[in-house]
């Protein structure tokens, strides 16, 4: 199946084949931030499994671990859709914001909580992490 | 009290010198695409308590009934920060996740709930609007 979103102005689309690895929430300083909200609602794909169509920058950043993390935004509204890095190449991550409301699944895990707002209610059936999730053993 | 919102390289920043006279939270189509997450949160603060510095592009979208919002985001990172809604003539709008204060004051409103994803709750009480809060 494909799923479509787009920035705020529509200028900037994006196009995702089939399901999603994972589709988490992010509460930490530098996604609340970027979003201008209260957590980052994402999802990680293989990156041959999605598309940009449109105009966009780049801003690019060191991540906490060290790597190159890349933001690929609208230069029109200045919404991020899309981001990937150095850590990990072969996968990319959408804001899952930019597309229809039901076209995605709950979240079912939330990192970073050292940081997130109290008043937030969350789906409760989620993995928990005061920071970020522990790698794969 | 002052607080700070920048975005996230830092080039534009607001500086606030007032508690907000309104926070809220918008579940709107535009806001959740402009912060790719479920809702927008923002926090209104009269216009003489907010003062901006650096540079910003302004993307104008329509807004209801003929007015005009116009947004201020970073051209380097593409973070926006604040607007001006026509809607508050007299405020600027702020990005509460540019302040990254996880202690910023509770929306006391959850607006334009048509359009909210189902699993988002609330743990404290807040006012429901399914579209716009009534003028």
């Amino acid at each position: 199946m494909e799923r479509t979103g787009q920035c705020h102005c529509g200028s900037l689309r994006i196009i995702a084949t089939g399901e999603p690895d994972r589709v988490y929430l992010c509460h930490c300083k530098a996604c609340q931030r970027r979003t201008g909200t209260a957590f980052h609602f994402g999802a990680t794909y293989p990156k041959e499994r999605v598309r940009l169509d449109g105009g966009r920058k780049i801003y690019e950043r060191d991540a906490d671990s060290g790597y190159r993390i890349r933001f690929h935004f609208c230069p029109n509204c200045g919404s991020t859709l899309y981001w990937e890095g150095d850590r990990n190449p072969a996968v990319c991550g959408v804001a899952v914001g930019a597309f229809d409301t039901s076209a995605f699944p709950p979240p079912s895990d939330s990192i970073w909580e050292e940081s997130m707002h109290s008043w937030l209610g969350l789906p409760p059936r989620m993995d928990h992490h005061r920071q970020g999730r522990p790698p794969a053993t | 009290m002052t607080r700070t919102a920048h975005c996230c390289c830092g080039a534009l920043r607001v500086e606030v010198s007032a508690d907000p006279d309104i926070v809220g939270v918008c579940h709107c189509g535009e806001c959740q695409r402009r912060t790719g997450s479920v809702f927008g949160v923002v926090a209104f603060f009269k216009k003489e308590h907010v003062r901006a510095e650096g540079p910003s592009n302004i993307y104008v979208r329509d807004g209801q009934e003929g007015r005009k919002v116009r947004m201020h985001f970073c051209p380097t990172c593409g973070t926006t920060v604040f607007w001006e809604a026509d809607l508050r003539p007299d405020h600027i709008g702020v990005a509460v996740g540019a302040f990254h204060d996880a202690n910023f004051p509770r929306p006391t409103g959850s607006v334009w709930e048509a359009s909210k994803h189902g699993w988002v709750v609330f743990a404290h009480d807040v006012a429901h609007f399914p579209t716009g809060r009534p003028t």
